[in-house]
C-alpha cells in the first residue's frame, strides 16, 4: 500500500468516527424524547453491536473484502452516510405505530422494536466495516489509525453535544451523514468514476434528508403528548438542550399541587407545565402567598414550625418550593438548578409575565448541580429544602437505575453541616406501596441524627397526607411550641402525624387511613437501631441508606428475596419488579446472546491453535470491557466534581478518547513493545485511582471551575494515555503472528465494549462504582496475564 | 351534552342502530359471552368481589365493544388495554372493585370523571345507577357516546368538559369515580359529594400497579382511606 493511500485512509477515519459518535448522542435524545427512555437505551445498545457484526463479517470474509478494499471502502462510507441520515426517518414511519409503552400489552410491538434496532444497526455496521478494513489492511500503521479513530470519536462527542445545544435534534442525523460522507470524499483521489458517481448520489440523498425530515413522533403515553391532547394546549417554549429537549406548555386545564389537602377550598389556578425530553418535570407556580395551594400540602410543614429567613432550595426545578418560601416571607432564598436552558427560559418567561418567583430580589439563582453546590458553598441556612421524591402511586421502578446524588447519606451530612444551629432540613416523598421510599429516607435521616449523637425522635416531625409524607428534621430538639405548631398545622389541613414527640396513636391514622397500617409500624421500627438493623436484613426490599458510591435511591429490589416477594404478591401483580432494572437486565441478556454469536461465528473460519484464539479473546475482550467500565466509573466520579452532569460526562469521555488517541500515536515510537506492559501499567494506575481519587477530588472541590477542569484533565490523562496503547500494540503483534485474527480481535473488542456498558450499571447497583473501577482494573490485569503468554509464544 | 335516545321507542331504535352500525359486534357479543363469564369467575369472583349487582353488570356488558379493533382479542384478559390518546380501559378487576366499592344501584347518582372508552359508565348504568360522565378529550367522548347509545346505555349523560369543575347542576352525587390519575382531588368534586358519599380514585399507572383511594364525606369533612391491592396481604409479617 502506498504512503499516500495510507494517509488518505487515515484521514477518512477521522470524520466517520466523529459522525458515528455524534449520531449516538443525537439518537439517544431523539428516542428518549419520543419513547420511553429505557427503550432508547436498549435500541441503541443493540444498534452498537453493528461494530461486532462488522468484525464478524470481516473475519469471515477477510480475503474477499481486503482484495476489494479500494472499491468497498468508499461504498461502505457512502452507505454509512446515507443510513446515518435516513435510518431514523425510516424507523420514524414505524415508530408512528410503534410504542415502547405498549411492549408489555402488545406482543407485536417487540417485532417493531427489533426491526427498529436492526435498522439503526446499519449505519454502525457500514461505518465500522470501513474502519475495520482500514485497521486490518494497515495493521502496521495501527497506532496512527487508532489515533485518528479515537480522536475522531472524541471530537464527535463534542460535536454531538454542541449540536444538541444549538440545533433541532432531528437535524443532527443528516448532518452526521454529511460528516461521514467527508470520509468517502477523502478516498476519492484515484478512485473509479462509478465510485465518484456513488458519492455524488449519496450527497444528493443526504442533502435531501436535510430538508425533508420527519419531526419527532411522540408516544401517546409521553407526558408531553398527553398534555398536548388537552383542549387549548399550546407549546410556548421549545428549546434544544444537551440536558434534554425543553418544552413549556400552557393549557387552561393544567393545574398542579402535590397531594393537596382535601380541605383546600381555594382556587386552583392553571399553571404552565415544563417537560424535559417529553417527561413532565413540574409546573411553574402561578400564585405566591396565601392563595398558593402548596400551602395546603405537607411540603409546607417547615413553615408551620418556624419562619426561616435564609433558605436553600436544591434542585429548584420549576420553583414550586421557591414560591412556597417566598410566600412565607423568607428574606433570602438561594435556589440551585443545574438545567441552564430551563433557567434561562423561565427567566425569559417571567420577564414577559412579571412572575415574581423569578424576578424577586429575595431569590438568587445558581446554575450548578445541587450536590456540587453543597460541597462548595460555605453559607449557613435556616432551612434546606430537598426536592420531592417519587410520583403519585409510585413509578414501578422506572427510575431504579437513576442516580440520585442528593439523597445519599453523604449528601445529607453535607446539608446538615450547612444548617444554622436551629436550622431545619425538609424533604417530601410520595408514599409507595409496599413502603420503600419513606423507609429508606427515614433510615438515612435517623442514621444522620444518630451519628451526631442526637436522639432522632426529639428532632423529627413527619406529617402524612393521602399521598405524601414530609420529614422535617431540626438540628436541635423540637421545642413544645414547634410540636404544638406541627399538630395545629396537621389539624388545619387534615394531615396525620407520622412522627412527633408525644403524639397519640389515634392521630397517626385518622384523616388519611391506611388499610394496611404496616407503614406506621415500619416507621417505628426504623427509629430504633436494633430493629432497624433487623429491618435492613429481613425486609424484602433494600432500604439501607444509599451512598455516593451507590447513589441509586429508587432501587429497592433484592434478588435474594425474590422468592418471598412472589409468595407475598403472587405472580399476577408484580409491582416490585423494577422496570428500570428489568430493561437493563433484558438489554444485557440480549446483548450477551448476540455478542456470543458474533464472537463465536468467525471461529468456523479461523485457523490456528485454539489456545491462541482464547488468548486473543481474553486480551481484546478485556480491553473492551475494561475501557468501558473505566469510562462509566469516571463519569460518575467527576459528575459531583465538575457540577454539570452532561458537561462532566462530555469532559471525561473526550479526555479519555483524545488521551487514548495520543497514547495510540505514541506506540508508533515503540511498535515492538509488549502490549502487556501497558495493560499491567493500566492495572496499577486504575488500582491507584480506586484508592486515591476520592480524597483528591474531595480536597479540591472548593477550587474554581477552571482549576477543577484542569485538575480533572491532569488526573485522567495518564490513564487515558496508557489505556490507548495496548490495543494498537496488540493488533501489531497479531499482524506478525496471527494476521487472520485481526478482524476477529477488533470485533471482540467492539462487542464486549457494548456488553460491558450494559452490565456496568447493574454491577454499580449491586456493588458500587468503586468495585466497578476495581473490576475494570481486573479486566486489564486479565489482559496482562494472557497478553504475556501470547508474547512469550510469539517471541519463541 | 350528548344525551341520546330516551324516547319510548328506544329499544327499537337501539336495535336498528346496532344492526346497521355494528353488524359484526352483535354476533361477536354473543360469541364472547362465555369469555365474559369466565372473566367474571376467574378474575373477579376469585379475587373476592361478591356484590351480585356488580357481577351481573360485568357479565352483561360486552367489554370487547369498548376496545379498539386491534385489542379485541385481548378484551377479556386480566389487563388494561390502550384505547388511544394515552388512555386505557382499566383492568376488569379494577373496574369491578371500584364498582363494588361505591355500591351502585337504582336511585344512586354517580359522577364519573374521565369517560374514556365508556366501559365503566356502562357497568354503572347496567348496575342501575344514574350515571353522569365527563370526558375532556372530545374524540373519546364522541366515540364513547356512540358506543353507549348503540348498546342501550343511552341514559348515561355525557359531557365534554374539564372534570375539575364536576357537574354542579346535577350535584350532589352519591359517588364520584375519578378514573384519570391525579396528584390532587379537585375541591369542587368534594363540594359536590353528598353527605356520606364516596369518591374512588385509582392511584398509579394502569400498566404497572394501581391502588385505590377512597374518600368519604362525614359531617361535611372528607376522610381518605388508602386501600391496598386486594391480592396483597399486610406486609408486616415478614419483617417481624
Amino acid at each position: 500500500m502506498t504512503q499516500r493511500l495510507t494517509l488518505y485512509r487515515q484521514i477518512a477515519l477521522f470524520p466517520v468516527s466523529a459522525a458515528l459518535l455524534a449520531f449516538q448522542i443525537a439518537l439517544l435524545q431523539i428516542l428518549a424524547t419520543s419513547q420511553w427512555h429505557h427503550f432508547a437505551y436498549l435500541v441503541i445498545s443493540i444498534a452498537l453491536l453493528g461494530f461486532g457484526v462488522a468484525g464478524t463479517a470481516l473475519a469471515l470474509a477477510r480475503g474477499w473484502i481486503l482484495a476489494r478494499a479500494s472499491l468497498l471502502l468508499p461504498l461502505l462510507l457512502c452507505a454509512c452516510a446515507v443510513t446515518l441520515a435516513g435510518s431514523l426517518s425510516f424507523i420514524e414511519s414505524l415508530f408512528g405505530s410503534f410504542d415502547s409503552y405498549l411492549l408489555f400489552v402488545n406482543p407485536g410491538e417487540a417485532l417493531r422494536l427489533a426491526v427498529s434496532a436492526l435498522t439503526l444497526m446499519l449505519p454502525f455496521t457500514c461505518g465500522a466495516l470501513a474502519i475495520g478494513i482500514i485497521f486490518t489492511s494497515g495493521a502496521e500503521q495501527i497506532g496512527s489509525h487508532y489515533f485518528a479513530n479515537m480522536l475522531g470519536s472524541g471530537i464527535g462527542c463534542a460535536l454531538g453535544l454542541a449540536g444538541l445545544a444549538n440545533l433541532p435534534a432531528t437535524l443532527l442525523p443528516p448532518l452526521c451523514g454529511l460528516l461521514a460522507l467527508l470520509s468517502a470524499v477523502a478516498l476519492l483521489p484515484g478512485s473509479k468514476r462509478s465510485v465518484r458517481g456513488c458519492v455524488l448520489l449519496s450527497l444528493a440523498g443526504v442533502t435531501l434528508f436535510l430538508f425533508v425530515r420527519p419531526g419527532i413522533t411522540l408516544s401517546q403515553y409521553k407526558d408531553l403528548r398527553k398534555t398536548l391532547d388537552l383542549p387549548g394546549a399550546e407549546i410556548i417554549v421549545e428549546e434544544p438542550s444537551t440536558f434534554g429537549q425543553l418544552h413549556i406548555v400552557t393549557a387552561p386545564v393544567l393545574r398542579s399541587a402535590t397531594a393537596l389537602s382535601l380541605l383546600w377550598l381555594g382556587e386552583m389556578p392553571s399553571s404552565p407545565a415544563v417537560f424535559i425530553n417529553g417527561d413532565m418535570l413540574g409546573s411553574i407556580p402561578s400564585v405566591i402567598g396565601r392563595k398558593n395551594p402548596m400551602n395546603a400540602t405537607t411540603s409546607a410543614l417547615p413553615f408551620a414550625l418556624a419562619s426561616p429567613e435564609r433558605i436553600l432550595v436544591l434542585n429548584a426545578g420549576t420553583a414550586q418550593h421557591v414560591a412556597l418560601a417566598l410566600g412565607h416571607g423568607a428574606e433570602e432564598i438561594v435556589a440551585v438548578e443545574s438545567h441552564r436552558v430551563l433557567l434561562r427560559e423561565l427567566f425569559k418567561l417571567a420577564s414577559e409575565q412579571n412572575a415574581s418567583v423569578f424576578t424577586s430580589e429575595r431569590v438568587t439563582w445558581h446554575s450548578e448541580a445541587s450536590r456540587t453546590w453543597l460541597a462548595r458553598d460555605t453559607t449557613r441556612y435556616d432551612l434546606i429544602m430537598l426536592p420531592d421524591i417519587g410520583s403519585s402511586g409510585g413509578n414501578a421502578g422506572l427510575f431504579a437505575l437513576h442516580e440520585q446524588p442528593l439523597l445519599t447519606k453523604q449528601a445529607l451530612q453535607q446539608a446538615w453541616q450547612k444548617l444554622t444551629p436551629g436550622g431545619y432540613l425538609s424533604v417530601t416523598t410520595w408514599i409507595d406501596y409496599p413502603a420503600r421510599s419513606p423507609l429508606r429516607l427515614l433510615a438515612t435521616l435517623v442514621e444522620l441524627l444518630e451519628e451526631t449523637g442526637a436522639e432522632p425522635t426529639e428532632h423529627i416531625a413527619a406529617l402524612r397526607s393521602w399521598g405524601t409524607l414530609t420529614f422535617c428534621i431540626k438540628k436541635t430538639p423540637l421545642d413544645s411550641d414547634e410540636i404544638a405548631a406541627a399538630r395545629n398545622f396537621a389539624e388545619r389541613w387534615a394531615f396525620d402525624t407520622a412522627l412527633l414527640t408525644g403524639i397519640a396513636d389515634a392521630k397517626r391514622d385518622y384523616y388519611n387511613q391506611l388499610q394496611d397500617t404496616s407503614l406506621l409500624e415500619l416507621i417505628d421500627a426504623t427509629l430504633l437501631k436494633e430493629r432497624r438493623q433487623a429491618l435492613y436484613r429481613d425486609y424484602p426490599f433494600r432500604i439501607v441508606p444509599t451512598s455516593d458510591d451507590r447513589p441509586f435511591f429508587s432501587q429497592f429490589l433484592r434478588w435474594s428475596r425474590i422468592d418471598l416477594l412472589l409468595e407475598q404478591f403472587g405472580q399476577r401483580t408484580v409491582p416490585f419488579i423494577e422496570l428500570g432494572v428489568l430493561v437493563a437486565g433484558l438489554a444485557a441478556l440480549i446483548l450477551t446472546v448476540l455478542a456470543v454469536i458474533l464472537v463465536l461465528l468467525p471461529l468456523v473460519r479461523l485457523s490456528g491453535e485454539p489456545g491462541s484464539r482464547f488468548r486473543t479473546l481474553l486480551f481484546f475482550g478485556g480491553l473492551g470491557v475494561g475501557y468501558m467500565w473505566v469510562e462509566l466509573a469516571m463519569i460518575h466520579r467527576f459528575e459531583f466534581y465538575i457540577g454539570q452532569p452532561v458537561y462532566s460526562a462530555a469532559l471525561v469521555v473526550a479526555v479519555l478518547l483524545i488521551g487514548s488517541a495520543l497514547g495510540s500515536m505514541l506506540t508508533e515510537q515503540f511498535s515492538n513493545e509488549k502490549p502487556q506492559r501497558f495493560t499491567t501499567l493500566a492495572f496499577i494506575v486504575l488500582t491507584t485511582y480506586v484508592l486515591t481519587l476520592g480524597p483528591i477530588l474531595q480536597s479540591t472541590i472548593h477550587f474554581s471551575l477552571f482549576s477543577r477542569v484542569a485538575l480533572a484533565i491532569a488526573v485522567l490523562i495518564p490513564a487515558a494515555l496508557i489505556m490507548g496503547m495496548p490495543f494498537p500494540l496488540g493488533i501489531r503483534l497479531l499482524n506478525r503472528t496471527s494476521r487472520n485474527e485481526i478482524p476477529w480481535a477488533w470485533g471482540i473488542n467492539g462487542c464486549l465494549s457494548v456488553v460491558g456498558a450494559a452490565f456496568a450499571t447493574l454491577i454499580a447497583v449491586e456493588t458500587g462504582y468503586s468495585i466497578l473501577l476495581l473490576l475494570a482494573a481486573g479486566a486489564y490485569f486479565l489482559a496482562s496475564l494472557f497478553g504475556l503468554r501470547c508474547t512469550v509464544k510469539d517471541d519463541g | 351534552m350528548l344525551k341520546a335516545y330516551s324516547d319510548l321507542h328506544r329499544p327499537l331504535v337501539i336495535l336498528l342502530a346496532f344492526l346497521l352500525a355494528f353488524p359484526v359486534s352483535i354476533t361477536a357479543t354473543d360469541q364472547r359471552a362465555e369469555e365474559r363469564a369466565a372473566m367474571v369467575t376467574e378474575q373477579i369472583i376469585a379475587r373476592g368481589i361478591k356484590d351480585s349487582t356488580t357481577l351481573a353488570a360485568l357479565r352483561s356488558v360486552p367489554r370487547h365493544v369498548f376496545v379498539p379493533a386491534a385489542q379485541r382479542p385481548y378484551a377479556y384478559q386480566d389487563r388494561p388495554l390502550p384505547i388511544g390518546y394515552g388512555q386505557t380501559i382499566s383492568q376488569p378487576f379494577m373496574v369491578a372493585y371500584m364498582t363494588e366499592l361505591i355500591n351502585p344501584g337504582p336511585g344512586r347518582k354517580v359522577l364519573e370523571i374521565g369517560t374514556g372508552s365508556g366501559y365503566q359508565a356502562a357497568i354503572l348504568a347496567a348496575a342501575g345507577a344514574e350515571v353522569f360522565s365527563i370526558e375532556i378529550i372530545p374524540q373519546l367522548a364522541e366515540a364513547a357516546g356512540k358506543r353507549l347509545a348503540a348498546l342501550g346505555y343511552g341514559g348515561v349523560a355525557l359531557r365534554v368538559a374539564d372534570g375539575y369543575y364536576g357537574w354542579a347542576e346535577q350535584a350532589p352525587f352519591d359517588a364520584i369515580i375519578v378514573t384519570a390519575a391525579a396528584e390532587f382531588i379537585p375541591p369542587p368534586l368534594l363540594e359536590q359529594l353528598a353527605e356520606g358519599g364516596l369518591i374512588v380514585i385509582p392511584v398509579g399507572s394502569p400498566y404497572y400497579v394501581q391502588t385505590l383511594m377512597l374518600v368519604q364525606k362525614r359531617e361535611g369533612k372528607p376522610y381518605s382511606t388508602s386501600l391496598m391491592p386486594v391480592r396483597f396481604v399486610p406486609f408486616t409479617r415478614t419483617s417481624e
